[in-house]
């Protein structure tokens, strides 16, 4: 048992060392994927361009409209010429900010002050940043000239705000993105070698020694749970030096959610090789698990704002509670009860997966 | 070491759906012999030798292995056997080393084991290079002994090699025979497919695969006996056959078989009387010549016989 596990270790090892697509899918893409989505989603955050409609005469407006460009989220471009909607359409600003016709004061003493805030929604993180900005500054504003009623914001409220305090979008966001790459890189590095083993015939090879069918299933998967969790160090240090990303929470809380998250996720790629005829169905096959598990794990959308309907995907999502812990340890240094629950949820996810990659396993090739 | 038969296989049949790979084999091999299965591809003798391995399970039938059958799920049989399958059986992106090692680690061979049986069957094989050769930098022949030896590591009884010579050169192909024969020597039984018929005539007794069915067994001279009873002439014509000849030696009377081979045609009759009397018949230019039958005149007849 011990010689066969180790067999396989130093085999997987030495393949995943020396081929130059794996190494690039460990080690190079991570670093990328990192850097880029970081960058991307930082850098897009500020700079929002806004145009501001409203009469010239209107001092209330100005004041507000001068409130979002100091707060340096916000590039102010000329509203003159084009109608709010088609100034976001055209894509000559992110977000218009549409003041009541008759002048910002007079309409609000009237309690008719609505200001219509227009927002470009094709990049939703974006969207869901500029509301949040506004929001932050309607309040500061209405504060600040106490009086002027603001009435409730025309767009949801997103709780997880409250982890976030400072709403540096980066911090807040990469923890989902170091969840999202381990997802990624275990699932397809486990279907795929799996595969490979099957497609080129040396699975036959393995089989036809006298093991039992846990000994294979541990060997194939063991060198990829390790791999998986230097994944996660490696891009939980880069989110460290290359965002700030803080370690605020213990180290073997991390280790935990991580050694149970990529359990989880190796054992879905070993389920996803057993229904694989070739590497590239393999690939197919985790992508086709990766879609929904990154779109309904409040990496990207919140999940408060996801229909009822859906909610029941999120939580039986593993990367949700992974990207939730990695937050909750990361950002928060861990809430207990958090923690708890949320490693709970995974700890059974990683049993049941498992256990299934275990029933679906066979060693025959019928 | 019991003296019982290597194999004994009976009503063997595996279905694939409503596909039937192999049906109904039953045959058995004695210790020490090397046996062969001859068919075309998709004939059924890789899945054959997948189920006595313990690869594939049978729909039905039944079989033992080194005098073990199945009942333990072949963890006995999986011990006693050696498997080299068809496509790869070594890692292209490991070293020699590397892939001997994982090999020993599968059959949890102690070290000391490992490194005695390594040094043996390189001598065995004649293999010389460096144990951190990259396995792909090595030529075809070179990797098809190699894996050989890595099947047989953990010195089993019985030896089973899909196709080991496929794609390898004449050359190559003739070292590996000289090394089956060589393995036999040591005891081992060893059961080989192929579709080159000069490899068949080098095995003790072939079976005679034909979609999924066994249609002949016996050694190359026995099998050559029961197809061919009577004599048979190569015919050369010294161009293209004409074509009344020809039609003139299929009505013949007592003809057994016509067949070209290149611009040749062999032709094998009952008996000697009925081969006089037809090539009585021929044109005075061709030239006749009485042959032994090859294994493909006997493929070729046992396999049309069973067509039609
Ligand atoms: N796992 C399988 N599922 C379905 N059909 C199979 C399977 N394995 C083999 N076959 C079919 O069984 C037949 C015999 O195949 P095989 O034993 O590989 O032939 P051979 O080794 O003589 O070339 C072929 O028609 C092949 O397509
Ligand atoms: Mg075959």
């Amino acid at each position: 048992m011990k010689r066969t596990l180790l067999a396989f270790i130093r085999k997987e090892f030495a393949q995943a060392l020396r081929d130059p697509r794996m190494k690039l899918i460990l080690f190079v893409m991570p670093m990328i994927q990192m850097t880029v989505f970081g960058l991307a989603l930082s850098s897009e955050i500020k700079n929002i361009k806004l145009a501001s409609v409203y009469a010239p005469s209107d001092a209330a407006a100005r004041r507000l409209a001068q409130r979002f460009t100091a707060s340096g989220w916000f590039l102010p471009v000329a509203a003159e010429g084009l109608a709010p909607e088609d100034l976001v359409v055209s894509g000559a600003a992110d977000a218009a900010l549409v003041f009541p016709a008759g002048g910002f004061a007079r309409q609000a003493a009237r309690g008719r002050g609505g200001v219509q805030l227009l927002v470009d929604g094709t990049s939703v993180t974006r969207a869901r940043s500029v509301e949040a900005y506004a929001r932050a500054i309607f309040a500061a504003h209405a504060a600040a000239e106490a009086g002027l009623p603001v009435s409730a914001a025309p767009f949801g409220f997103d709780v997880r705000i409250i982890y976030n305090p400072e709403m540096e979008s980066p911090v807040f966001m990469v923890p989902g993105v170091m969840g999202m790459i381990v997802c990624l890189v275990t699932i397809i590095l486990t279907s795929m070698s799996l595969t490979r083993e099957r497609e080129l015939g040396t699975f036959e090879t393995i089989v036809s020694a006298p093991l039992e069918n846990y000994e294979i299933l541990l060997g194939k998967t063991l060198p990829y749970i390790v791999l998986g969790l230097a994944n996660a160090a490696l891009v939980i240090a880069a989110g460290f030096f290359i965002f700030g990303v803080p370690v605020r929470g213990d180290l073997w809380r991390l280790f935990s959610a991580a050694l149970a998250f990529v359990i989880t996720t190796v054992s879905v790629g070993t389920l996803i090789s057993t229904v694989s005829k070739n590497q590239q169905q393999a690939m197919l096959g985790g992508f086709i698990f990766l879609f929904p598990a990154v779109l309904m794990s409040g990496i990207m959308y919140p999940v408060e704002n996801m229909p009822a309907l859906l909610k029941p995907v999120v939580y039986a999502n593993p990367l949700y509670y992974f990207t939730t812990l990695l937050r909750n340890i990361l950002l928060k240094g861990g809430d207990h009860a958090v923690f708890v629950f949320n490693m709970s949820a995974l700890a059974a996810m990683a049993v049941a997966a498992g256990a299934a990659a275990y029933g679906r396993f066979r060693q025959t090739l019928n | 070491m019991n003296a019982g038969p290597a194999l004994e296989v009976r009503g063997l049949s595996i279905k694939f759906g409503d596909f039937t790979a192999v049906d109904d084999v039953s045959f058995s091999v004695k210790r020490g012999e090397i046996f062969g299965f001859l068919g075309a591809n998709g004939a059924g003798k890789t899945t054959t030798i997948r189920m006595l391995c313990g690869l594939l399970l049978p729909t039905s039938g039944s079989a033992t292995v080194g005098g073990l059958d199945f009942s333990d799920g072949g963890k006995g049989i999986k011990g006693k056997v050696g498997y080299m399958s068809q496509k790869f059986t070594l890692y292209n992106d490991l070293t020699v080393g590397e892939n001997l090692d994982f090999a020993a680690g599968l059959r949890k061979l102690s070290p000391a084991y490992a490194l005695r049986r390594r040094r043996e069957l390189f001598d065995l094989i004649a293999f010389d290079s460096p144990l951190s050769t990259m396995v792909s930098s090595l030529p075809g022949g070179v990797k098809q002994e190699l894996s050989l030896a890595a099947a047989m590591l953990h010195d089993p009884e019985i030896v089973f090699l899909d196709e080991p010579t496929a794609g390898v050169s004449p050359a190559s192909r003739a070292r590996f025979w000289a090394l089956i024969r060589k393995v036999t020597e040591l005891g081992k039984t060893v059961i080989v497919t192929t579709h080159y018929m000069d490899e068949a005539e080098q095995c003790g007794r072939i079976a005679l695969m034909r979609t999924g069915k066994l249609i002949a067994l016996g050694s190359p001279a026995e099998l050559k006996g029961a197809a061919f009873p009577g004599p048979m002439v190569e015919l050369d014509f010294n161009g293209p056959a004409p074509a009344a000849a020809l039609g003139g030696l299929g009505k013949a009377a007592g003809l057994l078989e016509l067949s070209p081979h290149g611009m040749r045609w062999h032709a094998a009759f009952r008996d000697r009387p009925a081969m006089e009397a037809a090539l009585a018949a021929l044109p005075p230019g061709a030239s006749r010549a009485v042959i032994e039958p090859s294994l493909e005149d006997v493929f070729i007849r046992l396999v049309e016989g069973a067509e039609r």
